[in-house]
């Protein structure tokens, strides 16, 4: 790791103003100092933003009519997996078994929600400080002619490295939305934006694609999550190589309301297919307005890859992305 | 009297005449029948302590005053040209004591023969400079300062690309085979066992490269002080690290002294002298300072070796009865640049079936990696996944069940060799691994499906060496006090050696265990002891350690004799029991054990045993079944081994409490090897894409099935004094075999191509689908 | 207010390791296991992997177990840290110690340390897991050697013997460890 100095911050406008393409936000540190030890990025210096108090708060409010969540950014991912409102909730479900699947015990203590959600890609291209691969700022995706059994499915390049976050997927069925404070003030964008697919344009100083909106002297506090109408329910499915502390090979989160056994609202996100969480709303479509039966189920595991292009390793993931979306809508 | 003497030697699966240096001592081995106290006895480890404490002291742990730390910088190109290296900034920056590389040797520049830096580079992570610095964190910033040109040069990741016609050199000016003939084997012939067949079956699979992963890296620490260095080295050899520590420095080996304590996993990956040893010697002789080198975890996957890849082919003919006609395996091995690995891929055909016609061929080319290593029963744990999948195979063709077509075929005498076993328990394995798991009742389980996940059983079994055989010596020493310290130049690498050897000792001394303290990975207190690989550490040693004790007491009886005005008395008139010297005619007559050497004074009796030779023409092996359920996803691919009965035969289980915790090892090793470790290098650059624990996926907690041993437990009295063989890579042989087996029973498919991730399940899954569409259409 | 950062020179850290004040003067990257190993002589943590990957490091931070290689040192000022060399008072082992060693629950011993600091801090949180939970809180340690099934039974023996109420023990303070 290259030297770097450290500063506590004890506010968001501290951390702001200290912010910057060399200066970055410090949560959990459990991608940073990694990517940092790879020398896959080489900040000059941390703010630290768990000194900041009452980031890691969750608390339900009230907008407008409808109540909302609002999940502190340094939230870790065990105090979101033991958070008593969640953890018999049905519809808030796919959050905390997203947030429960998620790496291993020792990393959910330390891994904060804000910091799952702007972690970089664990592709073993991208991770590979030899490699000049595009989401570094080179020219080329190795992985869409190398070893690229992890990689997309769907969407496309110009980077096949799929988002490795669990709790993103989740997120996005569940509507959530972020709040960013900047240095011109706060903005609320909602999750399915604050994920861009890989375009040239949106390389930063120092080379990296960056995978969402995020500046870098943005930071991200806090994750806001709708709650769920009454007989909503929701269900996150990862599929791994290992029975734990794996990135999802694929995953499914859906959050359904039924009525009689309609569908009366729907919304589906896949893991692990795309450069990143997945909407699938061709699913949604499938689903919305019919009554859940198996051959739905089938119609609807069937339009989740209608588009999919898999590479020349992943095919697999074709067959386990229906599968991982089939058991979701089962339950 | 020691001599020397021609005397069969196996090890890691090649068996070998070797002069030897041998002491002809031979002792009644314990029999069926002998009432033991401490042998036999589930026995907790005696430094249980010091590893649930963290006061362990391995490699990595160790401090000295001034330590520097050395890191090396390494090839990021499979293949490359040097063409320019400088290293002057990072010569001065502060902290740093010295870089060598090719423009700046050290002192010694090549280890085994071969040159350390140079201009050629032929594997990722090949060494290209070194830095001795006041701490890691210095050495790392001046490793980044070092300025290096590469001309990067054409290069070859596998077998096939290597062995293609217009390959790239692996190695410039080398012919990338390195056997192209083959290590051939043969008995009778493949034409006569085809004719005599009345079914044959040929199938390919391919194994995966699988990396140790020693939790603890590689490693060394080096001290001197004056003409005497010392060494910390992680090693499953400690005498093997000193000669070559001594053969590498040129200094005699008697001014070298090894220490390796605590060892945080070998696996076969970890021998003599390294170049990491010795550029620690090196700098450590230079700067007068103590220097320690440890891989880091990317390096361990880069240079620290690995169980090779390989490719085969096999074709078995049988009898419709079952009785073997044929066995044909060959297999091709991609080794490293520089080769290594020892891999007796036909070692289990040969040798695990009575069958007249047997051959076997083993090719190997290099490949631009570092070079492969010896890995738990290696050769062994490849040929098998494809001999008992072919025996699957062979059954399921002739609808025989899986276990009588092995009983069919059950060897009495070494089919390679024609001598007689010592003792082979391998029909009895059999037995008691299909009682326990209800082999007969297999089918109920099959019957057990639901939803998408689809049940399965499978069996295979599995031969291998372990007999162990001198030279091995301990020597024992009775204090004032009345205990007893043991001294064996082997090591603990996690086997619980240092308990078993304890409990010997407390056996034949008659001692409570607590009185004896046994001392191991030390080359200077201890005499020579073997280096802990081909499961011979148990065997080889404890033997010694009953022939050392029995000559202390032999020193201790006549004392006794004297003490009690006996001295006339034939020492075989002498027992002890019970920590006493007792007089056989007149028991009366007696003196308590202490209160003999408490006479002593400073005298101490030290006394010296060695293992006696190996019985001329016995074949002594090891054997094992292994018997597993699965349970097999058919919609995530997913393998879920549920349990495991492994069954094996070693002779005289020593310590059961730890001879279980063997088994354990080595089928969850074999549950990774079977379906999720995988070393994956990238055919464009060659870089490797698996150098840590997160790509490379070794099992977790919650992978572990249900796992029973059991033991024959049968000494094998012919094979040594002690009764007892080698565990430690029995266990790792056929759990993956019998796995693959098991998700044949379960889906019908045959996964030949390990490991058995849902990628290659699916991928099965979907071409059978598609050929029985095919078939029907 | 700005912020004042520090480093990237050493700086003095004050920290509190197993109930002592300790002042360490490092610069800002080092990891809390290379601080625990190289300057305050704490060297049952180990060093696996250095990515979070192994748990050979696993230390309790504040009650919850972490990788100590992949928390920075300087982010522990103010926070309690317990290391492997906490649980065991002298000569008394704790119970969980206890039980790796009756049930032989290792092999070559490096991951031992931390799959013991894992299990002491579950029986912190929850005295009697069933095995299911065992297994899941203990998913976070590799042990290569692949003493897995002991390691079950020792916890579970462990928890039998009722070592998440034990007062007379190190660590056997339940839930927030603030007092180290
Ligand atoms: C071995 C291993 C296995 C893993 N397995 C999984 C898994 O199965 N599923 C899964 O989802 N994840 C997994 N992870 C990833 C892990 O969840 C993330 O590393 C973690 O959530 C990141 O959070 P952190 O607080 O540690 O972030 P940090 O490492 O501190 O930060 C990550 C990035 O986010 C930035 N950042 C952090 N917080 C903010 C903020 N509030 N505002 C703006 N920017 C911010 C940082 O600058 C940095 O660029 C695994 C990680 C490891 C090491």
């Amino acid at each position: 790791m290259k030297p770097f100095s450290h500063g506590n911050a004890t506010s968001i406008e501290e951390a702001l103003e200290a912010l910057s393409g060399m200066s970055w936000p410090l949560a959990g540190g459990t991608d940073l100092l990694a990517l940092m030890k790879e020398e896959v990025a080489a900040p000059e210096r941390l703010v630290n933003l768990k000194t900041i108090l009452g980031l890691d708060a969750i608390a339900e409010r009230q907008s407008g009519n409808e109540n909302e969540w609002h999940i502190g950014a340094l939230t870790t991912l065990s105090a979101l997996s033991q958070t008593p409102a969640f953890a018999d909730h049905l519809g808030l479900r796919c959050l905390v078994q997203a947030a429960q699947e998620s790496a291993s015990p020792q990393l959910r203590h330390m891994a904060t929600l804000g910091g799952n959600l702007v972690q970089r890609p664990r592709c073993w291209y991208f991770r590979n400080r030899h490699v000049p691969c595009w989401r570094k700022g080179g020219r080329r995706c190795f992985a869409f002619k190398g070893e690229n059994k992890y990689h997309t499915i769907l969407g496309g390049g110009p980077c096949y490295a799929v988002h490795p976050s669990d709790p993103a997927v989740a997120l996005l069925a569940l509507n959530a939305s972020l709040l960013i404070a900047g240095a011109q003030g706060r903005r609320v964008v909602s999750l399915e934006d604050f994920y861009v697919m890989p375009r040239p344009d949106r390389q930063r100083e120092d080379g990296y694609h960056p995978v969402t909106i995020l500046e870098p002297n943005e930071i991200l506090t806090a994750i806001v999550v709708p709650e769920p109408q009454a007989n909503s329910r929701s269900v996150y499915v990862k599929r791994t190589e290992r029975g734990a502390w794996d990135f999802a090979l694929v995953s499914a989160a859906a959050s359904l309301r039924l009525e009689d056994d309609v569908v009366k609202e729907a919304r589906i996100a896949l893991g692990g297919v795309a450069a990143i969480p997945w909407r699938a709303n061709a699913v949604e479509e499938v689903l919305i307005g019919q009554p859940l039966s198996p051959e739905l189920i089938e119609h609807a595991a069937g339009a989740a890859v209608a588009e999919a292009k898999p590479l020349e390793h992943n095919a697999y993931k074709v067959d386990l992305i229906k599968g991982a979306l089939r058991q979701a809508l089962q339950i | 009297m020691p001599t020397i003497r021609k005397t069969q030697v196996e090890f890691e699966g090649r068996i070998e005449e070797r002069e030897v240096i041998v002491e002809e001592e031979h002792i009644e081995s314990w029999g069926h029948d002998v009432e033991m106290r401490w042998v036999g006895k589930p026995t907790p480890r005696v430094d249980g302590i010091a590893r649930v404490t963290g006061k362990a002291v391995y490699t990595h742990d160790i401090q000295l005053p001034g330590m520097l730390i050395g890191r090396f910088l390494r090839s990021p190109f499979p293949h490359a040209r040097i063409t320019r290296i400088d290293s002057s900034a990072a010569e001065a920056l502060p902290g740093v004591s010295l870089v060598w590389h090719k423009g700046k040797q050290p002192a010694v520049r090549s280890l085994d023969g071969r040159a350390i830096f140079v201009d050629e580079v032929n594997y990722e992570g090949a060494e290209v400079a070194f830095v001795a610095a006041r701490d890691e964190r210095v050495a790392e910033d001046a490793l980044a300062l070092i300025e290096v040109d590469y001309e990067p040069l054409p290069f070859a990741s596998d077998f096939h690309t290597a062995t293609a016609a217009d390959a790239p050199s692996v190695v410039l000016g080398e012919d990338n085979w390195i056997d192209r003939e083959g290590d051939l084997y043969e008995r009778g012939s493949v034409e006569a066992g085809l004719t005599d067949a009345d079914v044959v079956v040929e199938l390919e699979f391919t194994t995966p490269v699988a990396a140790h992963c020693c939790l603890e890296t590689h490693g060394s620490a080096v001290a001197w002080e004056g003409d005497l260095v010392t060494v910390w080295h992680s090693t499953q050899s400690i005498f093997g690290t000193r000669s070559s520590v001594a053969e590498a420095l040129e200094i005699p080996m008697d001014r070298v002294r090894v220490i390796s304590d605590y060892i945080g996993g070998g696996f076969g990956s970890k021998w003599g002298a390294e170049a990491f040893t010795l550029m620690a010697a090196l700098a450590a002789r230079e700067t007068g300072r103590p220097v320690k080198v440890v891989l880091n975890r990317e390096e361990e996957h880069l240079v620290a070796g690995y169980r090779p890849g390989t490719y085969q082919r096999v074709r078995l003919g049988a009898k419709q009865d079952g009785t073997l006609t044929l066995i044909e395996q060959e297999a091709d091995v991609t080794t490293g640049a520089f080769g290594g690995g020892g891999h007796v891929v036909g070692g289990p055909a040969k040798d695990l079936y009575l069958c007249p016609n047997v051959r076997t061929r083993v090719r190997a080319a290099r490949a631009n990696t570092d070079g492969a290593r010896a890995f738990r029963a290696p050769g062994y744990v490849e040929g098998t996944v494809a001999l008992e999948g072919a025996m699957d195979a062979l059954a399921h063709k002739l609808r025989m069940d899986p276990l009588a077509l092995r009983l069919a075929n059950y060897a009495e005498k070494s089919p390679s060799r024609g001598q007689s076993y010592s003792y082979k328990g391998l029909r009895r394995a059999y037995e008691m691994g299909a009682e326990r798991f209800g082999w007969s009742d297999r089918t109920a389980s099959a019957q057990s499906d639901e939803g998408p996940w689809r049940r399965g059983v499978g069996m295979a079994s599995q031969i291998w060496g372990g007999g162990g055989g001198p030279p091995a010596n301990a020597i024992v020493k009775l204090l004032p006090d009345g205990t007893a310290e043991v001294a064996v130049g082997v090591q603990d690498i996690g086997t619980g050696t240092k308990t078993v050897l304890t409990q010997v000792a407390a056996e034949e001394l008659g001692l409570p265990l607590s009185a004896v303290r046994c001392v191991v990975g030390d080359t200077l207190p201890a005499p020579f002891g073997p280096g802990s690989g081909g499961s011979v550490t148990l065997a080889s040693s404890t033997p010694a350690v009953r022939s050392a004790c029995r000559e202390a007491l032999r020193q201790l009886i006549e004392l006794a004799a004297i003490m009690l005005g006996l001295e006339e008395a034939p020492a075989g008139d002498f027992t002890v029991e019970e920590g006493e010297i007792v007089y056989g005619p007149d028991p009366e007559k007696r003196i308590p054990f202490n209160q003999v050497t408490a006479k002593m004074g400073n005298y101490m009796i030290v006394a010296k045993g060695a293992r006696g030779p190996n019985p001329e023409d016995r074949a002594v092996n090891t054997f094992g079944a292994h018997y597993v359920q699965v349970a097999v996803n058919v919609e995530t691919g997913q393998v879920r081994v549920e349990r495991l009965v492994a069954a094996h035969d070693i002779g005289r289980v020593v310590n059961p409490l730890t001879a279980e915790s063997q088994v354990f090892g080595g089928v969850v090793m074999a549950l990774g090897y079977g379906t999720t470790e995988e070393r994956v290098i990238d055919p464009d650059t060659g870089l490797q894409l698996t150098p840590n624990l997160e790509e490379y996926k070794v099992p977790v907690m919650v992978d572990i099935p249900e796992i029973e041993v059991v033991f024959v437990d049968v000494p094998d009295v012919e094979a040594n004094s002690v009764g007892s063989k080698g565990l430690g890579e029995p266990p790792i042989i056929p759990a993956a075999a019998a796995i693959a087996n098991a998700v044949f029973d379960a889906v019908g498919v045959r996964v030949t191509d390990l490991p058995i991730t849902p990628k290659r399940l699916l991928a099965a899954l979907r071409q059978a689908a598609t050929e029985s569409k095919e078939g029907t259409r | 207010m700005a912020i004042s950062f520090r480093g990237p020179g050493p700086i003095p850290i004050d920290l509190n390791v197993n109930g002592e004040e300790r002042t360490v003067f490092i610069e800002p990257r080092r990891t809390l296991l290379s601080v625990l190993r190289e300057e305050l002589g704490l060297t049952g943590a180990k060093h696996g992997c250095g990515r979070g990957q192994c748990g050979a490091c696993t230390v309790i931070i504040d009650g919850e177990t972490a990788y100590a290689c992949l928390t920075l040192a300087v982010d522990c000022e103010g926070r309690s840290i317990r290391t492997i060399e906490s649980v065991s008072h002298g000569e008394q082992l704790h119970p969980v110690q206890e039980a790796f060693i009756e049930h032989d629950g290792y092999q070559c011993g490096f991951c031992t340390p931390g799959q013991v600091v894992a299990a002491v801090s579950l029986l912190e949180h929850n005295p009697s897991p069933t095995e299911a939970e065992v297994r899941e809180a203990m998913a976070g340690n590799v042990c290569r050697c692949g003493a897995y099934p002991n390691i079950v039974t020792a916890v579970l023996d462990a928890a039998r013997q009722g070592t998440g109420r034990d007062p007379g023990v190190s660590g056997a303070t339940v839930a927030s460890g603030e007092e180290g």
